[in-house]
Formats: C-alpha cells, structure tokens, sequence
C-alpha cells in the first residue's frame, strides 16, 4: 500500500469516526450542577473526562439561571452528576426535561445523585411552607460537610465506572489515591477545628448545618427567619439581642448573602463577617473542594481565635 | 344445527367476559365492551395496573394561585369614570404528571366571572429526542411573551401592542410541533409550527365597532389557524444570555359578524408577524440582574372592522360593514433591573398603529417595582400612562398581590 493510499484511508477513518460514536478516545463528557462535583470527577477522571459545571462558584444555588450552553452542555453529556435532595431544583428539572438526553435521565445509568445514602440534617417532621423553603429530605447542603469528601468521590466514582467500565482499574487508582490526600486532609481539619465545639456562630442562610454538626460549632440563629424568607426588621433585631445575651461574635455567610443586613448585625454587635465559599471557587484559593474546606477552616479558626 | 352457532357465540361471550377483568386497569369485575387498559406485571403495581381507583400514590402535582389587584384610574376626559377598584384578578388551578416515561401532562383552569375556566389542557409526547409534540388547549408559541399567563409577566399588563394584534392570551385547540438542535457548544435553535381549530381573539380591544369575528366550525385544511416560531439563543461572554426569534400567527380564512344590525362579511384573512430580540445578564452570585427586550409586530391583512351607520339608530337597514384592510405596525420594549432576589423593577413601552380608518395610534408606559416577599409570593406596584387617540388618555395606579401556593417550576425560557 503506498504512503498516498495509506493517508487517504487515515483521513477518511478520522473523518467518518465521529458519525459512529466518536472515536475510542474520546473523553467522557460530564456535567455537574455545582463546581465540587466538578473537582470531584476531575480528581478521579483525570483525563479520561471532560468536566463542565453549571453553577459558578458564588451563586446562590438556589437561584441559579440556566443557560443556552448549559443545555446544550447537557445534551451531549456522557455522564450528569448532582448533589440532588431538591438542592438544585431551581435548574436541574428544566435542563433534563430541556435536553431530551436519555443516557442522563435520572435512573439511566449516566445520572448520578452523590447525596445517596447520605444520613441528612433538617428533614422537616412536617411538610409545609410556613417552615420557609424547606427541603422536604433535609437540609441539602450536603457539599459543605467536610466529612463528605469520601462519600461524594465514591457515588462519582461509581456513576463513572457504570458509563465507562473499561477505565475501572484507572478510575479506581485515581480514586484511592484521591483518599489518601483527603485523609490527610480530614485530620488537618479535625485539627484546626479541636477547640471549636460549642462556640456559638450566626449564619446567614442553613447552609453551614453539616458544617457545624462535624466541627462542634453551635449555630445560635440564622439571619434569614426561615430558609429562604428575606430578613425582616423583627428578626434581625432578635438575631442582635441573642447575640449580646450569648456574647456571639462570628457572622458566617457566603458570598451571595453577604448584604447590608449583616452589616447591621455585625455593626450593632461588634462581630466579625465571616465570608465563606459555599462552593468551589466563590472565593480565592478555594478551587477544589479540599482547597475549599481549608479556606473554611483558616477563616472560621482565624475569627474564632481573634482577641474578642 | 340452527343452535350451535348460537351456543359458540354464548362461549365466546362468557369467556371475554371473565377474561377481560385479569387485564384490566381499573375495576376488578369487568363487563364486555367496557375500556380496557394495557396492564402491567403483577410485581410492578398490582394486576390492576398503575394503579386502583382509590391509591393516592400517582396523583399529579397539584398547585394553585391567587392573582389580585387594586387600582385607581384617572382618565383625562371627565365622562370617563374614574376611580378606586380592587379585583380577584385570576384564581388559577393546575395539575401536571408524567402519563409514562415518554409524556406528561397538564391542564391550568382559570377563574372566569363565577366560575373555572380551562385555560389550558394539553399532552406533551417528549418521546422524540428533541423535538416536543404537543396536543390539546395552550398558549400559543409567538414571541417571549405570548406563552406566559398574565400573572406571571413582569409588569401587571401583556405589553399593548400584543393585546391590540393577537389578544390578551391567546389559546387554541390543536397541536403543536417543535425541535431544538445545538449549534456549536454555546447557543441553540429551535422552531415549533402549531395547527388549531381557532386563534381569532375572544374580545378584541381596539376598533372592532361591535363586531366578532368567526371561524366555520368544519375547515379545508387551509382555512386552519396556524403558529410558527423560530428562535435562536446563546451565551455572550460568561454572564449574558441574548435571543433572537420570529413570529407567525395566521388565520386564513374567517367571518366578520355584527349581530345587532345581522351584517356579515366572509372571506376575510389575518396574519401576524413578529419579531424579538433579548438580552439577560446576572452577576456571579445570579443574583443582580438585568433584562432588556424589544418585539416589533406587523399586523396584516384583514385587521379591523366598524359598521358604518349614516342614521345611527341600529337595525334600520341602511348600516354597512366596514372592514378595514391594512398593514399596522406596533412593538414593545423593556427593561428591567433586578438588584437582588427580592428587589426588582422596571420599565415597559409599547406603542401601536390601531386599525380604524383614521389610522389612529395608542401607546402604553408602565413603571413597576417588584418585591418579592418570598419565594412564593409577591407585591407588585406599578403606575401606568396611555395614550389614545380614540379613547381618553388615562393614568393608573395598581397595587398586585400574588400568591402561589403548591408545585411550581423553573426551567428553560425558550
């Protein structure tokens, strides 16, 4: 066969490859709603993925636009991976129904919900919107607990394996090797976190729950009245009174609630605004989710040791 | 040999009759003739399929709202009555569920004097990769603006010239077609053609002078009403979404009828173009937003009608239909500023060629600020000048209180 033939066929081989299926090596396309989720398959992928996130790291996830790529986005995916328990029912619904793909259709082997198995904070015993914008399966935040790294990487690692099984042993490499700077991690955490416990802190929003529960913090009262419901006058002057009587002094909010009504708080009770990522990248140098979990950790301890 | 035909048919009945329960859906004792529904397996639901009469366990969502407004106009010319009103503007009710996996299902009733209305009822069959048919009672698929209920707009009011060319909410019976593809990784098209029965306004607002207008009951093809949209969006840099689309209604074919003086004109036609350019930005935190909207529209062919009556004592015989045979022009365009989840407002103008013979005009321009007091319910206060060139210049002041209470979605905004 000469040089000519040979090349003629290669380009044709390379050129009729996409029409069936794309070419072997192709990496897996994977959406995630939040950018954690991101790191996550990144971490375990590696290149063998092609990793996109809907959220960007500051947005209130519960009000999150979907976007004309993002469907698209979705609609080529490989693999969708979310955090689930109605957390990101403000764009997840819509871009499903939206992008018509059936290999990411919640129960296809391409949908993936890593709070599966996850024991929840907050499962309201009654169902209603008195209680506010309540999540009728628990507080979903699940993303912000830092003993949540290992659950999170393993339901990714599962939802990869199940779309690509011939990766396995790589996936499963990557996976291990991922846990072991997690540990590490987790101790370094446990650490900084040791004097912490019932050390009262206000939030703005329910988002820090898990948060608390695995550092010992005791969260004194929330900004919002209810989970979703703006701050009223009434409230904030309660959340202030409580403050004094406790002799609280660590606001902890994240970007999108940090407004001026936390000014006021802090203002009338001399504490300190704690700006937090509530995903990776809402702040500087939180871009993968273990970065993420030590900037939450220098912050808090930074504040909770300052001189009060 | 007469009685063995008779004996068979006796044992064809008597076993269809107690072959027919094991596979029905609903009722466990089943007689002949009565509707039998594809079954499934005994382990994934019971023998009686997806489920008895009595199991909850499938219902659909469930939601409903209330939609008020007090207001007070004051209208320029004194033989106009001004003054303070207050409205259930709509009680609106709806259900929604999947049928199976490939279609679901919905129907909105809206308040209506006294009683319920249906709104809109309608299949979606989801089962064709991207392409959506739907069939039954919707909105009709024209511009940005024309699929939302009223209580859902930005404002209190459909911006004028979409109320004065197609109507306040425009709905039909019939089906509807529509596909999205991807283009690149960053924007998509998608366009959707619909058929129906009827599409003519139920009230027209400007210069009908009385007259309705009417569809045969039994069309050609032809004489259908029709919708066609196409609609382009995409990202612009990592904050700002833009739209471009265009617009169809046609009704080809319909009759003019004024009942006081029995005066009818057939053959008449009526077609709307549109259109629509959107722009949206969000910050990071998808909080603070901005829109800014402009829809044109070209009303053409038979758009208004006046009986023209030289006595002006109706029913003397001397009345003659007048219809008006032209091209009109009108658009909208807004902007609004959302400086967080709670906060927003802005400003809509919409302006209009009307059709009556003396090519009058009339223009709307609405202020609104709305705040949100949660997620699920909100205060809208808004003031509104217009300007008529056949009626009195007005100004309102409205007050709008809306609640939802139940299922409720987001999604993609086609």
């Amino acid at each position: 066969m000469s040089t000519y033939t040979r090349r003629t066929l290669s380009t044709l081989v390379l050129l009729a490859a996409p029409a069936f299926g794309g070419l072997a090596g192709d990496p897996l396309r994977v959406v995630t709603t939040i950018p954690d989720l991101a790191d996550l398959v990144r971490e375990i992928g590696g290149e063998r993925v092609e990793v996109s996130s809907i959220a960007r790291g500051k947005e209130n996830l519960h009000a999150v636009s979907a976007r004309p790529s993002h469907l698209v986005a979705m609609s080529k995916a490989d693999l969708f991976v979310e955090i689930g328990r109605s957390l990101e029912v403000a764009f997840v619904p819509g871009l499903l129904e939206g992008a018509r793909n059936q290999r990411i259709r919640p129960g296809a082997p391409g949908f993936v919900n890593v709070s599966e198995g996850w024991e929840f904070l907050d499962v309201p015993a009654e169902l209603s919107r008195k209680a506010g914008d309540v999540h009728p399966q628990g507080n979903p935040h699940l993303n912000l607990d830092p003993r949540a790294g290992r659950h999170m990487a393993e339901r990714v690692l599962t939802g990869l394996v199940r779309v690509d099984p011939d990766s396995k042993d790589a996936y499963q490499a990557r996976f291990e090797a991922y846990c072991a700077r997690l540990s590490e991690a987790e101790a370094r955490w446990k650490a900084q976190a040791a004097g912490w416990t019932g050390r009262a802190v206000v939030v703005y929003h329910q988002e820090f729950n898990y948060l608390a529960s695995a550092s010992g913090l005791a969260i004194l009262a929330s900004v919002e009245p209810k989970p979703g419901i703006p701050p009223t006058p009434n409230h904030v002057a309660r959340v202030i009174a409580d403050m004094k009587a406790q002799g609280c002094k660590v606001i902890l909010t994240a970007p999108w609630s940090n407004d001026n009504n936390l000014e006021r708080v802090a203002e009338a009770t001399g504490a300190t605004i704690v700006e937090l990522p509530n995903q990776c990248g809402a702040v500087k140098g939180s871009e993968t989710w273990i970065s993420m979990m030590d900037v939450i950790h220098q912050r808090i301890g930074s504040a909770l040791s300052a001189p009060r | 040999m007469r009685r063995t035909p008779f004996r068979w048919s006796v044992s064809l009945f008597l076993a269809s009759a107690l072959a027919a329960p094991v596979a029905a859906q609903g009722p466990i004792f089943q007689t002949p003739g009565t509707p039998v529904y594809p079954a499934k397996p005994a382990d994934s639901g019971g023998e009686s399929g997806q489920a008895d009469r009595f199991a909850s366990v499938f219902n659909p969502a469930f939601s409903f709202l209330v939609d008020t407004v007090a207001d007070y106009v004051d209208f320029e010319r004194s033989s106009d009555a001004s003054g303070f009103d207050a409205d259930l503007r709509v009680l609106e009710a709806a259900a929604q569920a999947w049928v199976d996996p490939n279609a679901w299902a919905y129907f909105v009733g809206a308040s209506e004097d006294e009683g319920l209305a249906i709104e809109e009822a309608a299949l979606h069959y989801v089962g064709f990769g991207n392409s959506t048919l739907r069939a039954g009672r919707f909105f009709i698929d024209f511009g940005k603006q024309m699929q939302t209920h009223v209580h859902e707009l930005r404002t209190l009011a459909r911006p004028l010239v979409l109320r004065a060319y197609l109507g306040q909410e425009v709905k039909g019976d019939g089906v509807q077609w529509d596909h999205w593809l991807p283009v690149g990784d960053e924007a998509a098209v998608r366009w959707s053609l619909g058929i129906f029965s009827g599409l003519v306004p139920e009230e027209a607002e400007f210069a009908s002078g009385g007259v309705s207008q009417e569809l045969a009951e039994r069309k050609d093809f032809g004489e259908l009403n029709f919708t066609a949209r196409v609609t382009a969006f995409g990202d612009v840099g990592s904050h700002g979404t833009w739209q471009l689309g265009a617009s169809a209604r046609a009704i080809p074919e319909f009759t003019a009828v004024d009942a006081v003086n029995a005066l009818r004109q057939d053959g008449l036609d009526s077609t709307v173009f549109g259109a629509d350019l959107t722009y949206g930005w969000v910050d990071d935190t998808g909080q603070e937003r901005v829109t800014l909207g402009v829809e044109a529209l070209v009303s053409s062919g038979d758009t208004g009608f006046d009986v023209d009556d030289p006595d002006t004592t109706p029913g003397t015989g001397d009345e003659t239909l007048v219809v008006l045979d032209d091209s009109l022009f009108g658009a909208y365009v807004f902007a609004d500023y959302a400086w967080d989840r709670f906060h927003s407002g802005g400003v809509q103008f919409s302006a209009a060629e009307i059709p009556d013979a003396a090519g009058s005009d009339v223009s709307e321009l609405e202020l609104y600020f709305t705040r949100w007091l949660s997620e699920f319910h909100r205060l809208r206060f808004v003031v509104a000048s217009s300007e008529d060139d056949t009626r009195a210049d007005a100004l309102r002041f409205a007050v709008q209180y809306t609640g939802i209470v139940g299922a409720h979605g987001h999604g993609v905004n086609w």
